[in-house]
């Protein structure tokens, strides 16, 4: 089979041609290089800084970088933690489960405070957290850099993650609306004990109970023994974190559209 | 020399990845190969039946490492087929954007790999210089170079930042002057046709009896391309041709890549052209809330069942930059995907190694497998 | 600097050491140690010494040379961070490599695994000895240095055939059997172009040879000599495109692929030893050692050690080609390299050797000396 091969082997036409061809290509990018070669010499020249994109652009005429090509990046988180609702959204749409809601001070004796504990061993970057994130305190940074000799130390507490918020990095500006058909937090009434657990732990505080009237019990019925006050759900402050179903002992809350 | 096996993989320069090439030798030449993939399985389609259909997307990325975006296409397609939702007009222009800029950082990944192969060192570098401004375009607009996660079931994520399409051009003038080089490099060079012309040549027969996709089938003169056959999301209104070469050998497999390249920059000038004129939403606005993140529903897993939603199943096809590959997603209701399947290009181009590999010699392994562009991930899933 | 050699100048800093020393010493003592037989020996160890610094200086500062060039080449910078413009990056790499533990795999053997590599070392040292680096060099040492050298320079096969067997590795083994019959392949035509070069010079003598490019340098009228030369060099010192011994997409690192550390350091250095020993030749053969042209000021060819700096000087723009051929051709293949080996480069080189012998009995060479881009 190899004797067939080289026997239909095509024939070149010009062979010094054919080799001064790719040298002189070669030749090319050499004197083009001697001048400023394409690499970044990276601790001292970053691509994120604008002035040294621009300049790169300009001296060797390349396409390099986007105006805002640095914003959307997703690098490491910024937490403001002076915002978040201790929503727990970030922590249940990660895909890695690297997301831990770990108290932190400042809440008041009721309602415990809690803030995203990333794990940077396992992030991913996808951004789905400060995408679900529905005060815009999560967002993420053009930051990079995270090597470090300790594996411990890739866990960022929140407390460092506001640090990283306090050193103004450019922050990804898209925000995700939110669907026009999105699902609201429905009752069941009948299940319903009046038991005020949603509206103690709603992050919002966007549920209040308002009081019900007490049925008459018809002659031989017994009514149930509960609170008689049920959940109103305030829509347009609903962040939609499905705390208030989580806690819900009767399983009276449920998701659903409201049409 | 009597027959000896030698093990070219799994940790072989060759390889481009992690998997092994048992070869037979005598002397300098292969007498016969058997390929083991396998080394990276990691579950991909496991891993998919416990996440929300959006959520899949991380998992799409870490598919192929070189084509993220067509990959994430691919799931999004099916995905949608099963979850009866149509993405909003533009959201399809701009998954054709993603889908060709990475067919073009994915051909100039394989180029750079493959002059490797055959020796040729600087190439190598130029091929990845110049996928970096593919990169920075992605960045700018997905927010990563690499694991992209940019699609969402229903659209995109986000539209393209300000001043995306001047900026695009301009790396696309760039780019067709670089191809012009590469060229220069490979074609004009003796030594390159010596070493690549009438190597491992794989029939279009063969080709289409083992499965073979990609540019491997259109270099044997198969005129075959799902986006012309097949067409998905808008490829049947733009204007493009296929890329076809005759040979079925190495040096067709770089010429119909060469070509894709070309025809690449043709498609994403049109799309960037309707992009500028046709602001609109980039997602669709009747998603379900419980696709996942970002908006998963937290609480009692598995009400969306008592809900009865619509149940179905997806099928999509795409031409990834290595062939043809395929999904398959069974949606019964819930939150998860209940089955997803995907069928690699490359598990089947590999495959056929046999074919294409016995009776050449050991010198001609790289380039030939170079020339296939293995990308293990994929393979192996 | 006429008649100073640097065996001379070896000799005369043995014997201020020895004056030195006896001085101190009494009777019997002082005769014993002011004899001739010691100045020589200690002569001829400063001479070795001073031979091995410079040599290995020499074979660092390439590798530098070379990974900026290629760097440039690549649309990169190179090596830049140890050191100005990284120059101290070899000495760093290579004490990383002395620092490794040295070990051979379990099926070596032992003998050939640590023979190889340190004969194929040594042998490419042993060139430099002969090699003149300038007029005043080691001029007159031998009437057939260019021949010994050549000879030295074709042991490197067997050293390398042997370490691949030893080593016991597949990979290592083909690496060695191309690397042997790549060698011996591309030696004749080699030889072949050098016999051109001597029927023009009329001599062996490297000194000779040089001298003889007083007027014109031979590759005007060898311009076939030149080419058979440079390509069958690039073969024997295994660059790309004729690196199939160690073509690492598929033989992973060929010959060498089972050594590491310092063993390895040692075929790496030989290797860019080799290198430098065939820029060397093309420079002393085709490209007139460290002479300049007539119409070159004198000024540029008077300042002390001007030979040397020019010598030099030519040697890296010499190995600048083969860097650039390197960045720009892709390798070939094991049975085409000797395809092209026996069927095009042996012809060629006859038939260079027929031209120059045409030339020579023709007496038309004067006429070379005339143009003066030829030089001389």
């Amino acid at each position: 089979m190899t004797e067939e091969l080289t026997a239909t082997e095509k024939p070149s036409d010009n062979p010094v041609l054919y080799v001064a061809r790719p040298m002189a290509t070669a030749a090319r990018q050499f004197a083009k290089s001697l001048l400023r070669p394409s690499t970044i010499v990276y601790p001292y020249e970053r691509l994120e800084d604008p002035k040294f994109r621009e300049q790169v652009q300009v001296a060797s005429g390349k396409p390099i970088g986007v105006g805002a090509v640095w914003d959307n990046y997703r690098g490491v988180h910024a937490l403001n933690i002076a915002t978040c609702i201790s929503c727990n959204l970030c922590a249940f749409s990660c895909p890695d489960l690297c997301i831990e809601m770990v108290t932190v001070p400042g809440g008041d004796p009721k309602h415990a405070k809690k803030c995203p504990e990333i794990d940077y061993g396992k992030c991913s970057y996808c951004g789905f957290c400060s995408d679900a994130c529905p005060e815009g305190c999560l967002t993420m940074t053009t930051r990079y850099e995270l090597s470090t000799p300790k594996r411990s130390e890739m866990v960022y507490s929140p407390q460092k993650l506001y640090e990283v918020y306090r050193t103004k990095l450019p922050m990804n500006p898209i925000r995700l609306e939110r669907p026009a058909n999105e699902d609201s937090i429905l009752l069941d009434p009948p299940l319903c004990i009046g038991c005020n657990a949603c509206a103690r732990d709603c992050p919002t505080q966007c549920i209040t109970m308002l009081e019900i009237p007490k049925p008459t019990a018809k002659p031989g019925e017994k009514l149930p023994k509960r609170i008689w006050k049920e959940p109103v759900v305030n829509d347009s402050d609903c962040v939609r974190c499905g705390t208030c179903v989580s806690v819900c002992p009767k399983e009276c809350l449920f998701w659903g559209s409201r049409r | 020399m009597s027959d000896i096996w030698i093990n070219m993989g799994p940790q072989h320069p060759m390889t481009h990845g992690l998997w092994n090439l048992r070869v037979r030798i005598e002397g300098e030449l292969i007498r016969d190969v058997d390929p083991e993939v396998g080394y990276l399985h990691r579950g991909i389609e496991k891993i998919s039946e416990d996440r929300h259909y959006n959520e899949v997307v991380t998992l799409m990325d870490r598919t192929c490492y070189v084509a993220g975006l067509s990959w994430e296409h691919l799931y999004m397609l099916a995905a949608e087929q099963a979850l009866h939702i149509d993405p909003p007009e533009r959201a399809q222009y701009l998954r054709v954007l993603c889908d060709e800029f990475q067919r073009i950082g994915s051909h100039i990944m394989w180029y750079a790999a493959f002059v490797q192969d055959i020796g040729l060192m600087s190439p190598f570098l130029y091929g990845m210089r110049d996928r970096d401004l593919v990169l920075d375009l992605f960045q700018s607009y997905t927010g990563a170079r690499m694991t992209y996660e940019y699609m969402r079931v229903g659209g995109v994520r986000n539209d393209l930042p300000p001043g995306f399409t001047h900026q695009a051009r301009k790396v696309l003038d760039w780019l067709t002057d670089r191809f012009h080089e590469y060229d220069q490099l490979c074609l004009g060079s003796t030594i390159f046709h010596k070493r690549c012309d009438n190597l491992g040549v794989l029939s279009g027969k063969d080709a289409i009896a083992y499965g073979v996709t990609g540019p491997m089938l259109r270099s044997a003169g198969v005129k075959r391309d799902l986006r012309k056959d097949r067409p998905y999301a808008v490829y049947d209104r733009l204007e493009f041709d296929v890329a076809v070469a005759d040979g079925a050998d190495v040096t067709g497999r770089y010429l119909v890549r060469m070509e894709e390249l070309r025809q690449s920059v043709r498609i994403l000038r049109q799309v960037l052209d309707w992009l500028d004129h046709h602001p609109g939403p980039v997602l669709a606005d009747r998603v379900p809330r419980w696709l996942g993140a970002p908006y998963a529903p937290v609480g009692q897993e598995g009400y969306l069942l008592k809900r009865r939603f619509p149940t179905g199943v997806g099928f999509s096809s795409v031409e990834e930059p290595h062939g043809e590959a395929q999904a398959y997603v069974v949606n019964q209701g819930g939150e998860h995907p209940y089955r997803v399947k995907f069928r690699s290009p490359v598990y089947s181009n590999v495959s056929a190694a046999r074919q294409y590999l016995v009776g050449y010699h050991v010198a001609d392994i790289p380039p030939i497998m170079g020339s296939v562009d293995v990308c293990v991930g994929e393979v192996d899933r | 600097m006429s008649n100073v050699t640097l065996y001379s100048i070896s000799y005369d800093l043995s014997h201020a050491v020895v004056f030195a020393v006896g001085s101190l010493a009494y009777g019997s003592w002082r005769a014993a140690i002011d004899s001739n037989a010691v100045v020589t020996t200690i002569a001829v160890l400063v001479f070795a010494v001073i031979l091995l610094a410079a040599s290995m200086l020499n074979t660092i500062v390439l590798i530098w040379y070379e990974r900026k060039l290629l760097g440039r080449f690549m649309d990169r910078r190179g090596a830049m961070h140890v050191g100005y413009a990284g120059l101290l990056q070899n000495f760093a790499d290579g004490l990383k490599l002395f620092r490794k533990h040295t070990f051979a795999p379990r099926e070596a053997d032992d003998l050939g695994f640590y023979f190889g590599p340190t004969a194929y070392m040594v042998s490419s040292m042993l060139i430099f000895g002969i090699l003149p680096i300038s007029s005043g060099w080691n001029s007159g040492a031998l009437p057939l240095s260019l021949l010994l050298a050549l000879v030295i320079f074709s042991f490197a096969p067997l050293f390398i055939f042997v370490s691949a067997w030893s080593s016991n590795n597949k990979y290592s083994l083909m690496g060695g059997m191309r690397s042997a019959a790549q060698m011996i392949a591309y030696e004749v035509p080699l030889l072949l172009a050098v016999v051109a070069v001597v029927l023009v010079a009329g001599s062996f003598d490297l000194s000779t040879i040089v001298y003889e490019q007083q007027n014109y340098w031979f590759w005007g009228p060898l311009v076939v000599a030149l080419v058979v030369f440079v390509a069958a060099m690039l073969a024997e010192m295994e660059r790309i495109p004729f690196d199939l011994p160690e073509a690492e997409a598929e033989l992973v690192e060929g010959w060498n692929t089972e050594y590491g550390g310092m063993l390895f350091a040692f075929f790496m250095l030989a290797d860019y030893l080799r290198a430098l020993v065939g820029s060397i030749l093309v420079v002393l053969l085709f490209l007139g050692g460290w002479t300049l042209p007539t119409w070159v000021p004198s000024a540029a060819t008077s300042f002390p050690l001007a030979g040397i700096f020019w010598f030099m000087v030519k040697t890296y723009i010499v190995f600048g080609l083969f860097v650039w051929v390197r960045a720009s051709l892709p390798r070939v293949r094991t049975d085409q390299l000797l395809r092209v080996g026996w069927n095009r480069m042996i012809p060629l080189a006859l038939l260079s050797v027929f031209l120059a012998a045409l030339l020579v009995s023709a007496r038309c060479l004067p006429v070379f000396g005339c143009v003066p881009s030829l030089g001389g």
